[in-house]
């Protein structure tokens, strides 16, 4: 029901809403769901007459999107796509086609990625960048201007601000540096009002909460945060750098790159951690080398 | 820690427990030394366990030369000896049975069978066929 509701309030939002797109990565996600549910609340006291013309717009947008190929959510990184002309260009068969195949996978790999990690929030940013590519036909427009409430979410994510439709700004201080004595309010509010717990359900709440119990359904990258690419994980001879190009030493550092590249267990950091170590070890054996 | 502890309380190897929030009955001691010895060779297992795996990696290899090899041999040696993964036993999380426990749950048979018959494990079933 609630991300019902917030498609409805998304659907009143015009194209300033491309700024919120991108900076609302940077906010938290605790204070925007408080203020989606607060504006979904809102809508809710919209007459039925721009309800109706609400979903006859949203039902226009989607034919239009329909219509148009709707952009990626998430642009692909222009390194990737350069590389992809490069592959394209050195193998021998219809380069054209090979690029747009190319291209397809990677986008597809994009999605997947980004679906395991944010969710039910891709949808919502989904619709936002949505409603930014559209262009705004007249007819439309005379439906946003009756109810508007745009949202503009500053660059330090501490506070959003409400443009409403008397152009009225409304301040919400979400999250305001708490201090020390804030800090140990809280603590104590939590411990008074914590009551033993009613019934199972509340008990694994309370599980939850503390760490013992996993969440469901069961995520399988849960604590695991590894923002890095894929060719991070599998194009690590960048890291070889300061080895020696001939000998022994750059086969054998060649071999751990491979076995590193194939290793999906491991984050970044941690790979260059061992080709670093690598680095060190044969550095304070280089007498002891020259000498064989 | 155990270099303060005095004689009289040496029968038990305790553990500092910090003032927590938790109103469960916590156990706050170690069933018997040797558990304690098997939770520090734990530890220390899996602070050297990225060197130990790197060291190896240069020993048992055919690319590099035999000196590197030997001298990466000394290294590991000279690592401490509770290091090494090998000397850790998976005794029994409860009586710390060194014998007869079963990996899934880490109990031993006799324990296992004690909260079976209580229906106090979950999903087990006294077999009959």
């Amino acid at each position: 029901v609630l991300s019902t509701e917030n498609d409805k309030s998304t659907s009143s939002k015009d194209s300033t809403t491309e700024v919120a797109s991108k900076s609302q990565e940077g906010t938290a996600k605790a204070p925007k769901q408080k203020l989606l549910d607060i504006i979904g609340n809102m809508t809710v006291e919209v007459s039925y007459r721009t309800k109706l013309k609400q979903l006859k717009t949203r039902e226009i947008k989607k034919e239009a999107t329909n219509v148009l190929e709707g952009p990626d959510s998430k642009p692909l990184n222009p390194e990737l796509v350069q590389a992809v002309s490069a592959v394209a260009s050195s193998l021998p068969l219809n380069k054209k086609q090979t690029e747009s195949e190319l291209l397809a996978q990677l986008r597809r790999h994009e999605e997947t990625t980004d679906k395991q990690k944010k969710g039910g929030l891709l949808k919502i940013r989904n619709v936002i960048s949505e409603m930014a590519v559209k262009r705004q036909s007249p007819a439309q427009r005379g439906v946003r201007i009756s109810s508007r409430i745009s949202l503009r979410v500053d660059e330090d994510d501490q506070r959003i601000k409400l443009l409403h439709a008397d152009g009225s700004l409304q301040n919400f201080f979400l999250v305001s540096s708490p201090t020390i004595w804030d800090l140990e309010f809280a603590k104590e509010i939590a411990a008074v009002t914590a009551q033993p717990p009613r019934n199972g359900f509340e008990e694994m709440i309370q599980w939850t909460k503390e760490g013992i119990l996993w969440e469901f359904p069961i995520d399988n990258e849960a604590g695991m945060e590894d923002d890095a690419e894929f060719h991070e994980h599998i194009f690590l001879e960048k890291h070889l750098k300061d080895f020696p190009k001939q000998g022994p030493i750059r086969h054998f550092m060649e071999l751990v790159i491979c076995g590193l590249s194939k290793n999906p267990y491991l984050s970044v950091k941690q790979k260059i951690e061992h080709i670093e170590w690598f680095q060190n070890y044969f550095e304070e054996k280089k007498e002891l080398l020259q000498e064989i | 820690m155990e270099g303060a502890v005095c004689c009289w309380s040496r029968r038990l190897p305790g553990r500092p427990v910090l003032p927590s929030p938790c109103t469960r009955q916590v156990r706050s001691y170690y069933v018997d030394w040797r558990m304690l010895r098997d939770v520090k060779r734990r530890k220390l297992a899996y602070e050297y366990a990225d060197e130990r795996l790197r060291i190896n990696a240069i020993r048992k290899n055919t690319i590099l030369p035999k000196e590197l090899q030997e001298v990466a041999d000394k290294e590991i040696a000279d690592l401490p000896r509770d290091s090494c993964p090998v000397r850790i036993r998976n005794r029994c999380v409860l009586t710390s049975r060194p014998r007869g426990v079963k990996r899934r749950w880490r109990l031993s048979r006799i324990v296992f069978r004690h909260f079976a018959d209580h229906a106090q494990m979950s999903g087990v079933q006294r077999a009959m066929w």
